[in-house]
């Protein structure tokens, strides 16, 4: 199986075979980290699509490395400029306590299992914690790459996630999440 | 043992729940907007060099006119040049060899310094 630099490397050739095969693979994990930071599947899958959009124009700039960091930075920014439009009065505050974000009201309430107890459980986390544990624990990216894709300390991070996953078993133990 | 271990539980949760999202779908639409992107782009570049090649025949006409005069310059330039030449040897035929020396070391000089 050809490794995602090679893949990378052919679609900086303009060889979009290659792009459709980086997309196919890393679809799932960038999808489920928008929808997470967004709160809403139809908000994330456009989000997504556009962090793939926009490293179809910047494969050029893909300069090795874990690919997963590398477009999952890039699904930061895309969600931080959504963000900004919508409520733009609204600076992102990595040392924030409690910032009711995730409820769109897109998020259909019918899907009752563990899903909905993950996504209800992350609702509880404060903004920052739940930006690291999607990263982190959902995304699959080091502490390191999390914090270089966010700009954060690395210590912040790492301070968030470990907090974040602590709360997000508490929540998930309960019997009914309210 | 990484800290990332701590979490592998809470990671296979989510790795589950992103499985379930059907890949075809997406790609397909994420594909149909690279594609469509690169025919606006080439379209327009064609447009654009079109335009260009249309403006570049426009100025070929006036530049054709000046390379004419141009070249019956060089022409009258050369034959007036042969004429003198003519002239200067049944003057005096020790030109002809001075000059002819002068041309075999500007030709020598020339050859050494591309090699």
């Amino acid at each position: 199986m050809r490794t995602d630099p090679d893949l990378a490397a052919d679609a900086v050739r303009g060889n979009e075979a290659a792009f459709a095969e980086l997309v196919r693979r890393h679809q799932a994990r960038v999808r489920g980290m928008a929808r997470r930071l967004t709160g809403s599947a139809s908000s994330g899958d456009d989000i997504a699509q556009a962090t793939f959009l926009t490293a179809w124009q910047k494969i050029a700039t893909y300069a090795g490395g874990t690919f997963s960091a590398w477009i999952c930075a890039i699904c930061w920014r895309e969600f931080l400029q959504v963000r900004r439009k919508t409520r733009p009065e609204i600076e992102f505050d990595e040392t924030a306590e409690i910032i009711p974000f995730g409820a769109q009201g897109s998020r259909p309430s019918d899907q009752q299992d563990d899903r909905m107890d993950l996504s209800r459980a992350l609702e509880k986390l404060t903004e920052a914690q739940r930006v690291c544990v999607v990263m982190c624990v959902a995304a699959g990216l080091t502490h390191r790459e999390a914090a270089e894709a966010t700009g954060w300390p690395l210590g912040t991070v790492k301070s968030h996630v470990l907090r974040g996953v602590e709360a997000l078993r508490k929540h998930l133990a309960k019997p009914e999440v309210a | 043992m990484r800290e990332e271990d701590t979490f592998q539980d809470l990671s296979s949760l989510f790795a589950a729940e992103d499985r379930e999202l059907e890949a075809k779908p997406f790609v397909d639409e994420v594909m149909g907007k690279v594609r469509r992107r690169a025919l606006i782009r080439r379209g327009v570049l064609l447009a654009v060099g079109g335009i260009g090649a249309v403006v570049a025949a426009l100025q070929l006409p006036g530049l054709l006119g000046e390379w004419v005069t141009l070249d019956s310059t060089v022409t009258n330039t050369i034959s007036s040049a042969q004429q003198q030449a003519g002239l200067l040897a049944n003057a005096d035929p020790l030109w002809l060899g001075i000059v002819a020396v002068v041309g075999l070391c500007v030709a020598a000089v020339t050859t050494l310094e591309r090699t």
